[in-house]
């Protein structure tokens, strides 16, 4: 997960898991001097962008610098001061805690935790879309080359250090619209959180973060954040909480006239394989049906059972939502794996995030592709050839930050 | 919808249901009102409620029941009174007793009466009498700081909010009760009479230990600590102390975690159980040895466990044998204390072939 940062992500650059793809750049690395720039001017011209509290010195900042390093347990006074220190040190990522500490700056374990809203994290790569096969690409760590699709070794030098490059297409965002919706109905009709206090946020990638702001979960810990993470995925579900037990010979039967209230998990379930209970009660019309699917099913209905939970599970990152410490990118800033926004996300079917969240000036720019590659921002299409091409800077910025251009000599 | 405040919880107990739940205050209060002193109870007057006390323990104790028999043919006031100070006698025997595992087991067979007591009034009672009602919600809210609520619309549901479940220790412990496997609807879970009553096992048991740790040595009356006596010899007798530890070195830590559990006389929770006893089982110990260990659990019940371990080690039913469970699911059971011993093993019982290997 790297939209966010945890507890364990250090100060120094040398730790690679947070690693910038600029950490080992020389000073007067083209592409890392560019987007400095550009990030900057954005900062300068669009820093109203940034969504900040209004208890904004009770926060931990944290920044990833274009040279990798990662500063942490900072904190501010004012928006003032976060500005200047923004457009001074024009970072690549901004992070800030959805936590709130009496003291930001200290220790993890000194920083005296005051209750955090909820925050949820589905990242495209978890969903393992069949789409991502033909659009991804995978960049060799050896050799530098850059093959389309998923493989498991470089076809120039047979490497398998590879690293995918996610490039999502509007397939991609849909099916993350869907787990969006799924998370929220499930926050709604569950949790009884109301819609106006679920904000939902185009992650800036491949991904959305959705930010729970109730005073009834304010100061869960961690151990109930995990189980409310654990309800969400649907993870341990017993089959039993359907009504149904294992009868002496092993078999799935149902228990008759058991009284069950049919709501959460349980409603969810039974709409999805169409069997209905009448009056929060097994009856017998219940079991004939129950019956019936179970001969349907070659008497495997707890594997039919569970792959419906599959589905109606909320696709969410647990470590995230648990982790009361974690440090999220804000909201407003540039994400430097694609030069896109963290972006607010008011109505979801009518968000497009390679129109909504892309703010970068579209001056034009000479950029050096390394392969042929088609990408639509600002609701344009660019067919990019490899070589030179003369684009806007927004599509320079989205090549540069995924790896697969290189910016030109500036004039 | 019906929602108890703390303004309407204010009610007077004239009624005899109060004697089955004598930790409360307003049963407390019906001894206090007659200038009761502890010294009382060296007084002859008082010998019939002791030697019930006594006999409630021993039961407790040395045969694992908890039946209990409210003497109801007095006046209500009288049969509180004495159910008071029954209760108050034995946490002084217990107390005077001084010993860990007694404490677990007495608070855990009186916490099971109690929870008996209440399965049976929230089952029972009439949606319009109001008093049991409103003991009940009293209980929940005074006691474990719980407000539950009643969903009128919905058989006998009751409701708590969402965060509150989650305060009880029990909703992490075993899976029925993790949150994935109760009802939630609109910020609460539901839960039937049964279910809301074991929540607060844990916290009644809690209650009761808290309550004799409490007491003050120094101010038992004589005759109690002379009964105490002899009730903690005969104890000592049944449960002479464990001189070696029954596992050596080898002995995974999740399982010398379980066995330090039951040295210190505390429950088990059904995972960590099927833990110990696949665990036993794989050890080649014989039925007796384990029957030897699971003795000291405060609920042991020798029929049950004597059925589950023949269970596990495929004696009855489908014959099929358990295995150990593997590490990752012990972690999800949080039973697992991992040390540096147990890098690069996926099962508990790895760590004995890997000092067989030795």
């Amino acid at each position: 997960m790297t939209d966010t940062l945890s507890f364990d992500s250090n100060n120094s650059g040398k730790n690679g898991k947070h690693a910038s793809k600029y950490q080992n750049a020389e000073p007067d690395d083209k592409n890392k001097n560019w987007l400095e720039g550009i990030f900057r001017k954005y900062y300068f011209y669009h820093y109203t962008q940034l969504e900040l509290g209004e208890l904004i010195n009770e926060h931990e900042f944290g920044f990833r610098l274009f040279d990798g390093k990662i500063r942490r347990h900072l904190a501010f006074n004012d928006k003032k001061e976060l500005y200047a220190y923004i457009i001074k040190f024009s970072p690549s990522d901004i992070f800030y805690s959805s936590s709130r500490y009496q003291s930001p700056t200290a220790e993890i374990d000194q920083k005296g935790w005051i209750g955090s809203d909820l925050i949820f994290d589905i990242d495209g790569k978890d969903l393992h879309l069949e789409c991502a096969q033909s659009h991804n690409l995978v960049l060799c760590k050896d050799c530098s080359f850059i093959s389309k699709g998923i493989i498991s070794k470089c076809v120039g030098c047979n490497s398998t250090r590879l690293q995918i490059i996610d490039i999502p297409c509007a397939r991609c965002i849909k099916s993350l619209n869907v787990e969006v919706k799924k998370l929220v109905e499930i926050l709604n009709d569950d949790f009884g959180i109301d819609s106006e206090y679920i904000f939902v946020y185009f992650s800036g990638n491949n991904g959305y973060h959705v930010h729970v702001v109730d005073k009834n979960f304010y100061d869960a810990s961690a151990k109930k954040r995990n189980a409310f993470a654990q309800y969400l995925m649907g993870k341990g579900y017993l089959i039993e909480n359907l009504g149904i037990r294992r009868n002496n010979e092993g078999a799935l039967i149902p228990m008759s006239n058991k009284i069950l209230y049919n709501q959460g998990w349980r409603r969810r379930i039974f709409d999805s394989i169409h069997l209905s209970i009448q009056n929060h009660k097994i009856d017998d019309k219940f079991v004939k049906k129950y019956n019936r699917m179970q001969d349907a099913n070659n008497n495997n209905i707890k594997d039919a059972i569970n792959t419906h939970i599959l589905d109606l599970s909320a696709k969410i990152d647990p470590n995230v939502t648990m982790d009361i410490h974690r440090i999220f990118r804000l909201a407003g800033s540039i994400n430097s794996k694609s030069g896109l926004i963290k972006a607010f996300c008011k109505n979801l079917d009518s968000f497009n995030p390679f129109v909504d969240a892309c703010f970068i000036g579209d001056s034009k720019v000479e950029i050096e592709s390394k392969l042929n590659i088609k990408i639509s921002l600002k609701g344009k299409q660019f067919s990019i050839k490899t070589g030179k091409n003369t684009l806007p800077e927004y599509v320079a910025a989205y090549m540069i930050c995924k790896g697969i251009g290189d910016i030109q000599n500036q004039t | 919808m019906c929602y108890i405040t703390k303004y309407n919880l204010v009610v007077r107990f004239g009624n005899k249901d109060l004697a089955k739940y004598p930790f409360l205050k307003e049963a407390f209060s019906y001894i206090t009102k007659y200038d009761f002193k502890l010294e009382d109870l060296d007084s002859k007057d008082y010998l019939h409620l002791i030697d019930k006390a006594v006999e409630k323990i021993e039961n407790y104790l040395f045969f694992g029941k908890y039946e209990y028999q409210i003497n109801y043919s007095k006046t209500h006031e009288t049969i509180v009174q004495e159910e008071v100070i029954i209760f108050l006698i034995s946490l002084l025997l217990i107390k005077s007793i001084s010993i860990d595992a007694v404490t677990k087991k007495f608070a855990l067979l009186e916490s099971m009466r109690f929870e008996k007591y209440l399965i049976s009034d929230l089952n029972t009672a009439d949606r319009d009498d109001k008093t049991i009602k409103l003991i009940l919600y009293k209980i929940f809210e005074d006691l474990f700081s719980t407000k539950i609520l009643l969903e009128v619309d919905v058989y006998n549901f009751y409701k708590i909010r969402i965060n509150d479940y989650l305060d009880h220790p029990i909703a992490f412990q075993e899976k029925e009760w993790n949150l994935i496997n109760r009802t939630l609807h609109n910020g609460f879970v539901y839960l039937d009479g049964n279910e809301i009553v074991r929540l607060f096992r844990n916290e009644l048991y809690l209650l009761i230990i808290d309550r004799i740790k409490k007491k003050s040595i120094d101010r038992i009356p004589d005759t109690i600590m002379a009964i105490s006596k002899s009730i903690k010899s005969r104890w000592e007798q049944m449960h002479p102390s464990i001189n070696a530890p029954v596992y050596n070195a080898v002995t995974p830590p999740c399982i010398q975690h379980i066995y330090d559990q039951i040295s210190k006389g505390e429950n088990l929770p059904h995972p960590a159980r099927l833990l110990l006893g696949t665990f036993l089982i794989y050890s080649n110990k014989t039925l007796e040895e384990m029957l030897e260990l699971f003795k000291r659990l405060p609920d042991f019940d020798e029929k049950i466990t004597r059925y589950q371990l023949e269970h596990l080690a495929g004696k009855r039913g489908n014959s099929k044998r358990y295995f150990v469970p593997s590490c990752e699911k012990i972690k999800l059971e949080n039973l697992c204390y991992e040390t540096k011993i147990c890098q690069g093993i996926s099962n508990p019982t790895q760590l004995i072939r890997k000092k067989l290997d030795i």
